[in-house]
């Protein structure tokens, strides 16, 4: 042990100091308070230096310590840390208390500060690193699915490197965006900063989830926080050295529910070179597939489906996760070191990423004077196939999932080998290219790199007044090198291909945040009764972002990817933005007998980004709290309620808008400048010339009660949103001369529930059992839509041609998802063509809101001597999303649906046609009328057109995480004098995903089409630009030494 | 401690001073807020060029209503087309782009001081150019409260017939626009900007007569058109003297080629595009051209060795009319890369003239116009001297010999604008019923060709307030065929 600190003592500013004169030996017994066990393990120190030991099997310690030793601490999991002076006696026993879960907890909020848990006047709930670690998901933020009530979590894709988006409590905002603040380690940061975290550094996670909790940072607050601890070696901690190690594997869980009736063809022919399944039935017999060759041979193919032939392109995926980390700390400072690597290769052939983290927090008291540093550095590398491949720019899926079901896709690996039929002229398919020559001729590189420190000096002017100063950057930058080889065809073997041209882009990118705050801090009693913390401070926030593309277009030599390569004129891209904030802020906390808790805070913020003199404006906050059971008597002391608290908190934020955009602003027109002429374009998106700030009021009701010293708890809070001047971007008419319009425009409400059940079921000697639940439900409902600039009562969020979107509708929940529908009779029955038979194509109407009515989240651990078992499990139901892959496949006929008549023609299934007019329908049954073209025409162009059939139930329950761990026990690594702990696991993640109302299931209803408009809240249109979902196995391995 | 103490005093002094400063950041640095019209010209133009000539753009629309262009064997891309599949997405972008770029570009010129007149004055012209053309294929669409951007995000649709009586107002006050300004103390005028007419007002007040005319010809069942007529003549300028052509500086260069070769035609790299292979001659069109021995079939399309080839709209032929052996779009037509954009043919021009001529009373002469009309088609397509071609007594090619005179000059206009603005032939099509005994596709349902377009989806998901029903498309003619 010693030789590792000699090792890193250089490389610290902080010493350790291990070596004390040891003048007496104190000897004692540690028992639980409760029924009187020894406790083994419990860490016993000398106050204020390193010296320590662990209580034996039987609870006993000795331990020397100086002369001038004045007190033990001694210190256990899931008990109270105890600190005992050091008498006469050489022999001090003692007896533990357990700890009240949630009561006694420090919880980190706004800023940093630490309050206790009890004195809060609003929710908050943590989770911790065991906790979070549990799945060992690369993404602290996957982590955290399923553990919070009123959090949801949304994976957003499947690559190598998802992203994911952290939504508490629903939406408040329709344009706006309505991601929770990052804060890691008392710094503003961003939902990137946390992915790019190594897990294994959090200490913490706490969650505030309302506005209120929040509303110290301004009009970040909104969508509450997510205060994130990095962690820090403990005084008493030794010196600790560890190495986790995670391995895991990932496989395709499920493809798109396809047809396997028919094969290649059009129009109910068979045809060797399509794409499409509109061939006759399978029949088993060889046939041709793909072009005829010089020699006449071809490549011949059974008719008939190939098993998972979708599936079997992908790889198994593996990721390997490695940290070691050494921490340690003293009375006066500490410090946490790690090293981190993640080494991952995707499912999809040559995928890969890989990325290196390195941590460094240390904290150091001098005097009065507190300095802490926390930083990190994190290097990435992408390497994935391309996302505008083949003449059409589609991305990779595309080309997979337009294989039809009798082809082998996986024999065409070969892809650069002119004898196989994987090569570009050989290949079967006409119209798309072979996935494997796919991902060998389109890449997708990208490098980034991150750092995010932050600095902090706290001085303690008087003993109750500290202030503090803290310096925070968070910069990012990286650069990108995507690439596409040009793709000529013989035009005998494939006529039908166009040339692909070949580009190469260049990208560089650099977003560089800086926080600063200042904060004054007191304490003081005001009477015998009533204490004040009382809080002054300003904040800084600033924001540049550049970004610079280069591209070049048909490059003059094959595979040689520069600039330097393209011919004609360059495409080029400098994108830059500037966002400033300052605040000023001050807080009040009252408390009166420890029981009766009264907090105020107001914040005046002023933004880069509104007008000036309209760009200033102050956000109060309110909040109390009272623990009956301190303040009644006649609670305290229950046998049964150990714990009972109420909290009811109000408060006021603002959103602002993004830099820039109070402006229309023109652009250089795409084809610009023509030699001499150059031209610029008005903008697409028109903005209000009254466009303001929207509001958000926040009320929120709390209650927080624990049974049986905290062997149960219940959790619950009632809370309301109510935004008004809801800043939107509509869509607008094209006849308006504009897109979108960007505006204030009518009032959401939105309202909801949370409820977490959380303890031990069972104990029963060693083993128990931790149970938590936690439910979650919400409504926000579009009070109003009211912008003169706007006819009707509903505005379209985000809208596709063909006839769908997302909505704002007055009245109804947000948002609303509407298709083009089928125009049904009072009864509901589908009205069709009286002569066609084909349903009619109806009107654009609601089909159901896209965000969940309800959350559920259940996290169970076992735990039994060294071997534990967890497990969480998620439900969200109630709610829709528009599966934009299943729309987009109809054409290729591999949908289930498009064989439910076998391909023919069929009297639609109660159905009726209008005999009158279409303003007086008279609607009879429709015995016999039947739909036409269900060889193949009915499904590509009538079928597809109402939209509502690609509506699907988003139900759906997840088994995130299982994992088993098991720890050695202490006894057998004493012996090793040098390893104390092992921890050996095995992890499975996503497991299973029931989706219970989708008879037919395409992608993860989580995934999301596109990342451009995550602003926008997109969700609820589901896309297939991703991977499929997938299931991940593995083990890993934690050893502390 | 009072080190301490120094440095933090410093920290809140620094903070304090500066702070006005720091907020003061959001001018944009990529994109202007405010640029001269010289630059905002030119896009709108390039913008109208696309709308018209790009694949599936307004020209195409025209070219497979009309029979001129069919699909080589092998593909299939043009079943909507063929089916006459009219929906609201059906060909929805020549509602869309007509006003979310070519519209608005053209009207954020209206607001323009007196100095830039002229550009105001080409603004009106412009946007008369589009909206007639979105009359026609639409009937009742935004005009009145259309281009509003904030002001209006959903604006109402107005009569047809309304909004051409109206455009006729807003020509001559363009016209009038620019009597002003050639009188006016300070005045700036367009030049090398202008990528129709290179700033030459005349020729805009010409283009402007020009319209007038296309409109009037149209409208001439409701319209009074006799006053107009006489306000052309006693205008003074006349009408156009060329071919349209927008020419920003299209070049084979990346996003620079012509629209129409860039989509229908061939790729930077000079490979041929698959959308050029896919697209051929109906047979019928052939035949219509070789029968009156007419040289501009090899202008029109593409000769191939072994001769002339086409299919018919909705046949599956087999491979005997793979792309090698049919006729694809010839070589008068896609001309080259850096080839300008023909939006307003002088062919087209002559024939409306003759039309009134003939029908209107408008004084000329129907037969000299007739003939300058084709002579314009020939010199456009490269197709040499008409003479011998018009010295044929075939009917609808002589005008002297031709039975039914209106006939005769729709039917010639309708090959002059093949490939250039066939739209036009169609509207004259639903409006005259020529050219006679033209098929309808193989694979329509349907008696005869649609008459109108549907309603766009945009237009449903953003406007449903305002939006009429969807009108039947093969039934409901645009009112100036009523």
């Amino acid at each position: 042990m010693k030789r590792f600190t000699m090792l890193f003592a250089g490389l610290l500013m902080l010493g350790v100091q291990v070596v004390n004169a040891q003048q007496r030996t104190i000897t004692g017994k540690v028992t639980s308070s409760e029924d009187g066990t020894t406790l083994p393990g419990v860490s016993v120190a000398v106050k204020g230096t390193t010296t320590g030991t662990i209580t034996n099997i039987d609870g006993n310690f000795t331990l020397g310590v100086s002369a001038d030793a004045q007190a033990l601490v001694f210190s256990f999991v899931g008990m109270t840390t105890k600190e005992v002076a050091i008498g006469s006696t050489d022999v001090i026993d003692v007896a533990m208390d357990p700890e009240v879960i949630g009561v006694d907890e420090v919880v980190v909020t706004a800023f940093g500060i630490s309050r206790d848990k009890k004195a809060i006047t609003y929710q908050t709930e943590s989770v911790g690193s065991d906790e979070l670690l549990v799945g060992a998901t690369p993404r602290a933020a996957e982590g955290l699915v399923g553990k919070v009530a009123g959090l949801q979590v949304n994976v957003q894709d499947n690559g190598v490197n998802p992203n994911t988006q952290i939504i508490l409590r629903g939406l408040r905002s329709v344009s706006g965006n309505n991601e929770a603040l990052i804060v890691i380690d008392g710094a503003i940061s961003s939902s990137g900063a946390f992915d790019d975290l190594n897990a294994n550094d959090i200490e913490s996670v706490n969650v505030l989830k309302g506005a209120s909790a929040a509303a110290l940072y301004g009009s970040r607050a909104a969508n509450g926080a997510v205060i994130v601890v990095t962690k820090k070696g403990k005084a008493g901690d030794d010196f600790i050295v560890g190495y986790t190690n995670a391995s895991t594997f990932e496989t395709v869980s499920y493809m798109p529910s396809f047809q396997t009736a028919h094969g290649t063809g059009w129009d109910g022919e068979y045809n060797n070179i399509e794409n499409t399944n509109w061939g006759p039935r399978f029949d088993g017999q060889l046939r041709q597939i793909g072009p005829t060759f010089a020699d006449g041979t071809y490549q011949a193919v059974p008719y008939a489906p190939v098993e998972n032939n979708l599936k079997d392109m992908y790889n198994t995926g593996s990721t390997y996760q490695n940290t070691l980390y050494v921490s340690g700390g003293d009375e006066t400072g500490s410090f946490y070191m790690s090293l981190g690597n993640q080494n991952t290769k995707g499912i999809v052939p040559d995928d890969t990423y890989k990325r290196n983290t390195f941590r460094v927090n240390a904290d150091k008291q001098i005097g009065k004077l507190k300095l802490t540093v926390n930083s990190s550095y994190f290097a990435d590398e992408t390497d994935v196939v391309g996302s505008t491949i083949g003449d059409q720019d589609r991305t990779f899926y595309w080309f997979v999932l337009n294989t039809p079901a009798n082809i082998p896709l996986s024999t065409y690996s070969d892809w650069d080998n002119p004898n196989s039929f994987g090569y570009a002229d050989n290949y079967y398919n006409a119209f798309y290219q072979n996935p494997y020559w796919a991902i060998g001729t389109n890449r997708n590189n990208d490098k980034t790199e991150r750092l995010v420190a932050n600095m902090s000096a706290s001085y303690d002017i008087l003993e109750n007044l500290n202030f503090i100063v803290r310096g925070g950057v968070n910069t990012v930058n990286g650069t990108g090198k995507n690439w596409r080889a040009r793709q000529t065809y013989d035009a005998v073997l494939q006529p039908y291909h166009s040339t692909v041209s070949s580009f190469v882009e260049d990208s560089g990118f650099k977003n560089t945040e800086y926080t600063g705050d200042a904060l004054l801090s007191g304490d003081f009693s005001l009477t015998e009764d009533i204490s004040l913390k009382a809080i002054l401070g300003t904040s800084l926030y600033s924001r540049t972002y550049r970004y610079s593309m280069i591209r070049a277009n048909n490059l003059s030599i094959d595979g040689f990817y520069d600039i330097s390569n393209g011919t004609g004129e360059n495409e080029t891209t400098v994108d830059e933005l500037q966002k400033s904030t300052v605040g000023f802020f001050g807080d009040l906390s009252f408390d009166y007998k420890k029981w009766a808790f009264l907090n105020v805070t107001g914040r005046q913020d002023y933004t880069s980004t509104l007008a000036e003199g309209n760009n200033g404006y102050f956000y109060p906050a309110f909040g109390a709290a009272v623990i009956l059971t301190d303040a009644i008597s006649s609670l305290s002391n229950n046998r049964v309620l150990s714990f009972a608290k109420l909290t009811a908190s109000n408060s006021t934020v603002y959103n602002d808008l993004d830099p820039y955009q109070i402006n229309e602003r023109y652009t250089q027109s795409g084809a610009f400048p023509f030699g001499g002429i150059n031209g610029f374009a008005k903008a697409r998106t028109a903005v209000d010339d009254e466009i303001s700030k929207e509001k958000i009021a926040s009320t929120e009701f709390g209650a927080n009660l624990a049974f049986f010293k905290g062997r149960l708890t219940f959790d619950a809070t009632y809370f309301m949103t109510k935004t008004t001047d809801l800043i939107t971007f509509t869509t607008s008419s094209d006849a308006s001369g504009s897109e979108w319009l960007l505006t204030n425009i009518g009032e959401l409400q939105g309202n909801g529930y949370e409820l977490a059940v959380g303890g031990t079921v069972l104990e029963l000697g060693d083993f128990t059992w931790d149970l938590n639940l936690n439910y979650f439900h919400y409504e926000t409902i579009v009070n109003e839509i009211n912008d003169e600039s706007v006819d009707g009562e509903e505005v379209a969020i985000e809208s596709y041609t063909g006839g769908y979107g997302t909505y704002a509708i007055e009245g109804e929940a947000f948002p609303q998802l509407k298709t083009v529908a089928y125009v049904r009779d009072g009864q509901g029955r589908v009205v069709v063509d009286g002569t066609s038979g084909n349903p009619v194509v109806g009107q654009i109407e609601s089909q159901g809101k896209t965000t969940p009515d309800y959350i559920v989240g259940l996290s169970s651990a076992m735990n039994w001597k060294g071997l534990s078992l967890s497990a969480t499990l998620d439900y969200r139901g109630g709610y829709v999303y528009y599966s934009q892959g299943s729309d987009a496949m109809e054409f290729t006929g591999r949908s289930m649906e498009s064989v439910s008549s076998d391909r023919k023609d069929f009297v639609w299934p109660n159905s009726v046609i209008n005999t009158g007019t279409d303003d007086a329908p008279v609607y009879v049954e429709n015995n016999d009328v039947q739909i036409s073209g269900g060889i193949m025409d009915f499904w590509q162009n009538q079928y597809n057109q109402i939209k509502e059939n690609y509506v699907k139930d988003a139900t759906a329950i997840k088994l995130r995480v299982v994992s088993l761990n098991y720890t050695l026990p202490s006894s057998l690594l004493a012996k090793t004098k040098v390893i104390e702990k092992v921890t050996i696991g095995i992890i499975g993640r996503n497991l299973f995903t029931v989706l219970p109302n989708e008879q037919y299931r395409f992608s993860d209803p989580e995934f999301r089409n596109t990342r451009s408009t995550d602003a926008a809240n997109g969700i609820g249109i589901g896309g297939y630009m991703t991977s499929p979902p997938t299931r991940s196995f593995g083990f890993s391995v934690n050893v502390e030494f | 401690m009072k080190k301490y103490l120094f440095i933090i005093t410093i920290f809140i002094g620094l903070l304090s001073v500066s702070c006005e400063d720091f907020l003061d950041v959001n001018t944009d640095p990529n994109n202007p807020v405010e640029v001269s019209p010289d630059l905002l010209l030119p896009v709108a133009q390039w913008y109208t060029a696309d709308w018209l000539q790009q694949n599936r753009g307004v020209s195409h629309l025209g070219n497979m209503f009309m029979y001129n262009w069919s699909e080589t064997y092998g593909f299939s891309w043009y079943d909507e087309e063929f089916k006459y599949l009219v929906t609201s997405t059906f060909y929805d972008k020549l509602f869309d782009e007509s006003y979310s770029r070519a519209l608005k570009q053209y009207s954020d010129l209206d607001g323009l001081d007196d100095e830039f007149i002229y550009y105001k004055a080409i603004s009106k012209i412009m946007k008369v150019y589009h909206f007639q053309i979105l009359v026609d294929l639409y009937g009742d669409i935004p005009y009145s409260e259309a281009l509003m951007r904030g002001a209006n995000a959903t604006p109402v649709y107005d009569d047809a017939a309304t909004i051409y009586a109206d455009l006729l107002v807003q020509l001559t006050a363009a016209i009038d626009m620019i009597n002003t300004g050639a009188t006016a103390e300070v005045v700036t005028p367009p030049t090398y900007d202008d990528v129709m007419f290179g700033g030459d007002m005349v020729m805009w007040k010409q283009f402007a007569n020009t319209l007038k005319m296309r409109i009037l010809v149209r409208g001439q069942n409701t319209l009074s058109y006799a006053a107009e007529l006489a306000a052309i003549t006693a205008e003074g300028s006349g009408y156009i003297s060329s071919d349209v052509i927008i020419q920003p500086g299209y070049a084979q260069e990346v996003n620079k080629q012509n629209p129409f070769w860039n989509e229908l035609g061939w790729s930077v790299d000079g490979t041929v595009k698959l959308s050029n292979d896919a697209t051929c001659a109906t047979q019928w069109i052939l035949d219509q051209l070789t029968a009156n021995n007419d040289p501009r079939i090899d202008f029109i399309y593409e000769m191939p060795a072994d001769g002339h080839m086409g299919v018919d709209q909705g046949s599956n032929p087999g491979d005997t009319h793979a792309a090698d052996f049919v006729s694809n779009i010839g070589a008068g037509i896609l001309k080259e890369a850096g080839m300008g954009a023909n939006i307003f043919s002088l062919a087209e021009s002559n024939f409306n003239q003759a039309e009134a001529a003939l029908n209107m009373a408008s004084g000329g002469d129907p037969e000299a116009l007739y003939n300058a009309g084709v002579a314009a088609s020939f010199a456009y397509l490269g197709a040499g001297d008409p003479a011998t071609y018009l010295s044929q007594i075939n009917n609808n090619v002589s005008y002297a010999n031709s039975t039914n005179k209106l006939e005769a000059i729709i039917t010639q206009k309708w090959t002059a604008v093949n490939g250039i603005t066939a739209e036009q032939s169609w509207f004259d099509y639903t409006r005259t019923g020529y050219p006679a005994n033209l098929p309808v596709s193989l694979m329509a349902s349907t008696d005869d060709r649609p008459v109108r377009l549907f309603y766009p989806s945009s237009e449903i998901v953003a406007n449903t307030a305002n939006l009429p029903k969807q009108p039947n498309a093969f039934s409901a003619k645009i009112f100036w065929a009523n």
